[in-house]
């Protein structure tokens, strides 16, 4: 029963560190680019890593942000690590497509403050 | 801090001239932001990929060699394919580039030179793609964080831009077609007549107009429904369409089962040759209708300025469409010239 309680504890823990790292990646990258090419650039990603990972096809994403409401309920019983895999994915996807529009200049500015947090998640899940 | 000031008024200039380009065409909003571009990027190539078609307009250095132009195009629909788009060729897309001065003075390309960097960014409106924008250099790390944001908003204002005409476009589309044939409507045809007859009526040069009917158009519906009357209305429109010129002429949907063609610089001769073709084309052509065939036979009526002596546009119809009564009367399946009774 405690282990239950845990587990969803971390999830939820994981999902709000993702929940965060995407934002910020928001916050960089739409000064650079503006809000509607990546919101089209968010959605196109989910749509293509959500293929793998179902549970990001209730990651929604548009001019005005992003939205992980409905997300999140979908994760309560999805394991820390398939989160993880899944949000890592996601980025992995987005400095892809941020690479091949741009080259260097999007992922430049976004690498210093994006990768230790994404470090962070993993030294979270290795703990587990 | 003056130096930024002094792009973003570089940017205002770009953003007015994309916003004000004249006609809407793409190409001439590309040609506006490849005017002031250099002004805020040192760049070799500005290109417009418009997914319609596809078309890739490119924009660049006079010097430009022609294997630099190759490595752009590739680059283009390499990156293209990376935002979801279906996979191009290069010999699919229509190349449209225009030479210009983009270097400061007397630098000039070199002619072994290669893509060394690009920023993209796709026109997106709404969720939706509607092209992606490129800038090409042959300079190594030619383009910096900043260059990207004012980058970004000339693409914004691009894609808004391109949207609003082609709102407009679809918006004017309606009001000129109709729906059901894809013909022009009467009221267009209505605004063409007036301005055919405003200049074959000074200088006398011929006009003739042929009104059509489908005989009993009524059986049409009452044996195959409504759906049925469509279909023969569709494919008439089409037949009608084929047998004229299709830059001069136009063939419009007069109302329900009645079309009218107005032939510019056509004699009362030929425009009765033309009519007796489609009649005979209407006759021998069977209409699909669900898994039957239909037979259907036609009545015209042809006026023609001078021959006639009509003295306004309205007199012009009148008189055709007194011939095509003729024709009903007649006994239908015939072509009548108007005879001035």
């Amino acid at each position: 029963m405690r282990e239950g309680k845990e587990e969803k504890w971390s999830s939820d823990l994981i999902v709000d560190l993702y929940a965060n790292l995407l934002m910020e990646i928001w916050g960089i990258v739409s000064a650079l680019i503006g809000e509607a090419v990546l919101g089209f650039l968010f959605t196109l990603a989910i749509q293509k890593v959500g293929e793998k990972h179902d549970f990001l096809k209730s990651l929604k994403a548009s001019e005005e942000g992003i939205s992980l409401d409905e997300m999140r309920k979908d994760c309560r019983n999805i394991a820390p690590a398939e989160i993880h895999r899944g949000f890592q994915s996601l980025i992995n996807q987005l400095t892809h497509l941020f690479s091949a529009l741009t080259e260097g200049v999007i992922n430049k500015e976004l690498f210093p403050k994006v990768l230790p947090k994404v470090r962070e998640a993993e030294r979270m899940i290795s703990q587990k | 801090m003056r130096l930024i000031f002094k792009d973003l008024n570089i940017l205002r200039s770009i953003i007015h001239a994309i916003s004000t380009s004249i006609g809407g065409e793409v190409k001439g909003i590309v040609e506006s932001a490849g005017t002031h571009l250099p002004n805020i990027l040192d760049f070799s190539v500005f290109g417009v990929l418009w997914k319609e078609g596809p078309i890739l307009y490119l924009v660049q250095e006079e010097s430009c060699p022609p294997s630099f132009t190759q490595e752009v195009v590739k680059n283009v629909i390499s990156v293209f394919s990376v935002l979801g788009e279906r996979r191009m060729e290069v010999g699919q897309v229509t190349l449209q580039v225009e030479k210009r001065k983009l270097k400061r003075k007397q630098m000039m390309m070199d002619p072994q030179a290669t893509l060394k960097s690009y920023l993209a960014l796709p026109l997106a409106i709404e969720g939706e793609i509607i092209g992606c924008i490129f800038v090409h250099s042959e300079q190594p790390n030619a383009f910096d964080a900043q260059h990207l944001q004012f980058f970004s908003v000339i693409g914004y204002q691009m894609a808004a831009t391109l949207k609003q005409f082609q709102r407009f476009s679809s918006v004017k589309k309606e009001a000129i077609y109709d729906t059901l044939t894809g013909l022009v409507n009467r009221r267009y045809f209505e605004e063409r007549l007036s301005i055919e007859t405003q200049k074959a009526f000074p200088a006398s040069s011929d006009l003739s107009v042929i009104m059509v009917d489908i005989d009993h158009f009524k059986k049409v519906n009452d044996t195959y429904g409504h759906a049925g009357g469509d279909e023969v209305l569709r494919e008439i429109a089409s037949l009608l369409k084929n047998s004229v010129r299709k830059q001069e002429d136009m063939v419009a949907r007069y109302g329900g089962e009645e079309f009218v063609l107005v032939l510019p610089e056509v004699s009362l001769e030929v425009a009765s040759t033309i009519a007796e073709r489609i009649r005979r084309s209407v006759e021998n052509t069977p209409i699909d209708i669900g898994e039957t065939q239909a037979h259907l036979t036609i009545s015209l009526g042809v006026s023609s300025f001078p021959t006639h002596r009509a003295t306004s546009k309205e007199e012009l119809v009148k008189m055709a469409d007194l011939a095509l009564y003729d024709a009903k009367r007649g006994g239908r399946n015939r072509v009548c010239i108007f005879t001035g009774s």
